[in-house]
C-alpha cells in the first residue's frame, strides 16, 4: 500500500497532555525538528528524523488526545494524522501513575490496527507514589510490547530506539501487513 | 487466579454483534481497522459518517443506520456511553492486575508541600505576586528589557550596525522614497528589522527562559487550578492562564497560544482579554518609564485595568453564547527543572516566535511606510485629536498613540519629552497610560489576531479596544477631575 511507495518508516506518538510526549519526541530526533501546522488546522505538530543505526525514521508528535472520539481540535488533528499518515507505528506514552485512566486509548488505538508499543512513562514517580508495575504482565494482556522509561532523565529512551529500529528497519523486520 | 481479559475490551453482545455485521458490510478503503470504523459509527462520529458515507453504497449505509437505530432503542444508555463503560472495566482490569504497592506512598515531602502551597488561595496568591515580581519584573523587565535590550539596541544597533547599515543603502540607493522603505525613520531595517531583533528578541528570550522554569518545575498547572474558579466567572477555565501568563510577555504570541484552548468562545475571550488589559512587557515598560515617579498613579492605573479585565471578561462571557468547558488537568509533581529541557524549550519557541512574528514586523514597517508616503498617517492623526482633547490631553499626545501603536517605545519617548516640557501633569501621565494599555497592543499583535480569529472579530476588537481605551480614559479623567485627585 502506501508504505512501498514511502522512503522512511514512520513513528507517531500519541499519549494524553503533559505525560512526556514531547521529551520524548526531542529525546528521539536531538535537534532535527521543524514545527507545522496541520494543514487546515491551527493546532501544530512536530515531525523530525530518528538517525539510529545507519537508518531514518520520522517521528511525528502528535496533540494532546484522550480518547478516538474527539473533543478538541488537537484531538481531532491527533486522529487525523493516524487516519492519514498511516503511521508504520504507534507509540503510546503513558503516564505510568495513570495506568487504568490511559488504557481505554490503549485499547481505542490497538482497535484500529495499528501497530501499537506503550512506553511507559514517569517509571520514578510511580516509584515515588509507592507503586510498581509488572511489565511483563502488562504486556503479555495486551499482546503489545511494553517499554518502561523517565524520558525527562533518558532511562529507557535507548531501548525505545532500539525497538523502533528492530520492527521497521532491521533485516529481519517482516512488516505487519495491514490491509 | 483472575482469567486474563481479552486483548482488547469486548462490549455487550448486542453491540459486538453490531460491530461485527457493520464490519462485514463496509467495502472502502479506511485507515482505521472496521471494527473501530464501526465503533465510531455506532458512537455518532461526524467526521468517519462523512468517510464512511463517501465511501460506501445507499444500500450498506441504509442497513448500518437501521442497525444502529435498533440498537439505541434495545438500550437503555447512550451506545458512547456504553462503548465507554466497558472500556473502563477492562483498563481498571488490567491495571489492579499488574500494579503492586510496594510501600505506603510518601505522603509530605518537600516538594508536596511548596506544590499544596502554591494552589491554596492564601498562600497562592502571595507566592503569585512574587513569581510575578521577581520572574517578570524584576529579570524580564529590568535586566532583559533593560539592560539587555539597552545594550544591544542603543550600543550595538545603534553605535555600529544601523549607521553602517544606513550608509550602505543611502550610497547605493538613488531613490528616496526607497531609502525611507529600507533605512528611514520608520524603515523595514531601522523598525522592523531592528525592533525585533534588538529589542523583542532579547525581551522574549528572557521570557520563555521564565516561562520554560515555571512549565518544568510543575508550577504552571498550579497556577491554573488557583486561578480556575476565578476564571470561570469570565467564560474561561484555568487552561486559559497559559496565554494569560505569556502574554505579559508578548501579546502577539500569547494569541498565537490561545491555540491550546478547547473552545472558539474560550479563544474569542481570550483573545480580547489580551488585546484589551493584559499588557505586554514593551507596555509594561512604558507605563512603568511613565508613572514610576507617581507610586499613587501606579496604583490607580493597576487597579483601573484589573477592574476592565474582570467587567470586560464577564460581559463578553455572558454576551457570547455557549458555556463554560470543565476544566481537568494532570498536576505533576513540582520537580527541579531540567536545564536541557529548558534551553531546548526557549530555544523552540524562538525560532517558532520568529517564523510567526518577524514577518508581520516587516509588514508594519511597509505600512507607516505607505501611510507616511500617502498622508494616511496625517489623517489618522486629525481623527485622534478630538479624543485626546476629551481626555483633556494635549494634542501632541495623539502622536504618541498612533505611533505607540507601530512601536511602543517611541510612543514612550514622545511622552516622557512632553513631561519634560512640563506639558503633561502627572494624572495626564496616569490618563495616557490606561489609554495605552487598553489599546491595541501592537500592530502585529492586530495582525496575528487577524489570521487566528478572522477579518470581523479582529475588527470588532479593535474597535472594542479603542473605544473602551478611550471610553475608561474619559471616565478616569473626570472621577479625577471629581475627586479631586492629584498623583503627582
Amino acid at each position: 500500500m502506501r508504505r512501498q511507495t514511502r522512503a522512511k518508516p514512520t513513528v507517531l506518538i500519541v499519549g494524553n497532555p503533559n505525560v512526556g510526549k514531547s521529551v520524548l519526541f526531542h529525546k528521539l530526533t536531538g535537534r532535527y525538528v521543524t514545527v507545522s501546522n496541520y494543514p487546515g488546522t491551527t493546532v501544530e505538530i512536530a515531525r523530525g528524523l530518528m538517525r539510529y543505526r545507519g537508518h531514518e525514521f520520522v517521528i511525528i508528535d502528535s496533540p494532546g488526545m484522550y480518547s478516538l472520539s474527539p473533543i478538541t481540535d488537537e484531538e481531532r488533528v491527533a486522529r487525523r494524522i493516524l487516519l492519514r499518515d498511516r503511521p508504520d507505528l504507534v507509540l503510546h506514552v503513558i503516564d505510568a501513575k495513570n495506568l487504568a485512566r490511559t488504557l481505554p486509548l490503549t485499547a481505542q488505538l490497538m482497535e484500529t490496527g495499528a501497530p501499537v508499543v506503550v512506553v511507559l512513562n514517569m517509571m520514578d514517580e510511580l516509584e515515588r507514589a509507592g507503586l510498581s508495575i509488572q511489565i511483563d504482565a502488562l504486556a503479555q494482556q495486551l499482546g503489545a510490547p511494553v517499554l518502561p522509561t523517565v524520558c525527562l532523565s533518558g532511562q529507557g529512551v535507548d531501548t525505545v530506539k532500539e525497538l523502533i529500529y528492530e520492527r521497521l528497519a532491521a533485516p529481519h523486520a517482516d512488516l505487519p501487513a495491514r490491509d | 487466579m483472575s482469567v486474563s481479559p481479552p486483548p482488547t475490551p469486548t462490549y455487550p453482545p448486542a453491540i459486538e454483534h453490531a460491530v461485527a455485521h457493520i464490519s462485514d458490510l463496509l467495502r472502502g478503503d479506511y485507515a482505521l481497522s472496521p471494527r473501530t470504523i464501526a465503533l465510531l459509527l455506532l458512537q455518532d462520529d461526524p467526521e468517519i459518517w462523512d468517510e464512511v458515507e463517501a465511501q460506501e453504497s445507499a444500500g450498506t449505509l441504509e442497513r448500518i443506520r437501521t442497525l444502529k437505530t435498533e440498537l439505541e432503542k434495545a438500550g437503555e444508555t447512550p451506545l458512547a456511553w456504553q462503548i465507554e463503560h466497558q472500556r473502563q472495566l477492562w483498563s481498571q482490569q488490567i491495571a489492579a492486575q499488574v500494579t503492586q504497592a510496594t510501600r505506603p506512598a510518601r505522603p509530605h515531602t518537600l516538594a508536596d508541600w511548596i506544590g499544596w502551597l502554591c494552589m491554596n488561595p492564601w498562600t497562592g496568591f502571595p507566592i503569585l505576586v512574587l513569581v510575578l515580581y521577581f520572574g517578570l519584573y524584576q529579570f524580564v523587565g529590568v535586566f532583559g528589557a533593560g539592560t539587555v535590550v539597552g545594550l544591544i539596541e542603543e550600543n550595538l544597533f545603534g553605535e555600529y550596525i544601523n549607521p553602517f547599515v544606513e550608509n550602505l543603502v543611502r550610497s547605493i540607493v538613488p531613490w528616496q522614497a526607497i531609502q525611507e522603505l529600507l533605512v528611514g525613520e520608520y524603515g523595514v531595517w531601522t523598525l522592523g528589522m531592528t525592533y525585533a531583533i534588538a529589542l523583542i528578541l532579547p525581551i522574549v528570550t528572557f521570557f520563555f527562559l521564565v516561562f520554560a522554569l515555571l512549565e518544568d518545575t510543575g508550577y504552571l498547572p498550579r497556577l491554573a487550578m488557583l486561578i480556575d474558579r476565578a476564571f470561570k466567572a469570565l467564560g474561561l477555565n484555568g487552561r486559559a492562564v497559559i496565554p494569560m501568563v505569556l502574554g505579559f510577555g508578548c501579546d502577539t504570541m500569547a494569541t498565537v497560544v490561545t491555540r491550546v484552548l478547547e473552545t472558539r468562545r474560550e479563544r474569542i475571550i481570550t483573545t480580547l482579554l489580551l488585546t484589551l488589559t493584559i499588557p505586554c512587557s514593551a507596555q509594561l515598560g512604558v507605563v512603568l518609564a511613565l508613572l514610576s515617579a507617581y507610586p499613587l498613579g501606579l496604583a490607580i492605573w493597576a487597579g483601573v485595568i484589573a477592574l476592565v479585565f474582570l467587567v470586560s471578561g464577564w460581559l463578553a462571557a455572558q454576551v457570547l453564547p455557549g458555556r463554560t468547558t470543565p476544566f481537568y488537568m494532570e498536576i505533576p509533581p513540582m520537580r527541579l527543572p531540567s536545564l536541557s529541557n529548558v534551553l531546548l524549550k526557549t530555544l523552540a519557541r524562538l525560532q517558532w516566535y520568529f517564523l510567526e512574528v518577524l514577518p508581520l514586523f516587516l509588514i508594519a514597517s511597509m505600512l507607516i511606510w505607505v501611510g507616511q508616503l500617502t498622508g494616511l498617517f496625517d489623517l489618522a492623526l486629525r481623527a485622534l485629536t478630538p479624543l485626546t482633547q476629551l481626555l483633556s490631553l494635549p494634542a501632541q499626545t495623539s502622536v504618541a498613540f498612533l505611533f505607540g501603536f507601530f512601536r511602543r517605545d517611541y510612543g514612550a519617548a514622545g511622552l516622557y519629552d512632553l513631561h519634560e516640557k512640563g506639558l503633561l501633569t502627572g494624572n495626564d501621565m496616569l490618563i495616557t497610560a490606561v489609554v495605552l494599555t487598553l489599546f491595541v497592543p501592537c500592530v502585529a499583535q492586530f495582525l496575528i489576531t487577524i489570521k487566528e480569529r478572522g477579518w470581523k472579530i479582529a475588527l470588532a476588537m479593535f474597535v472594542i479596544a479603542m473605544t473602551v481605551a478611550f471610553g475608561v480614559g474619559f471616565l478616569l479623567s473626570q472621577a479625577l477631575g471629581a475627586l479631586e485627585v492629584q498623583v503627582g
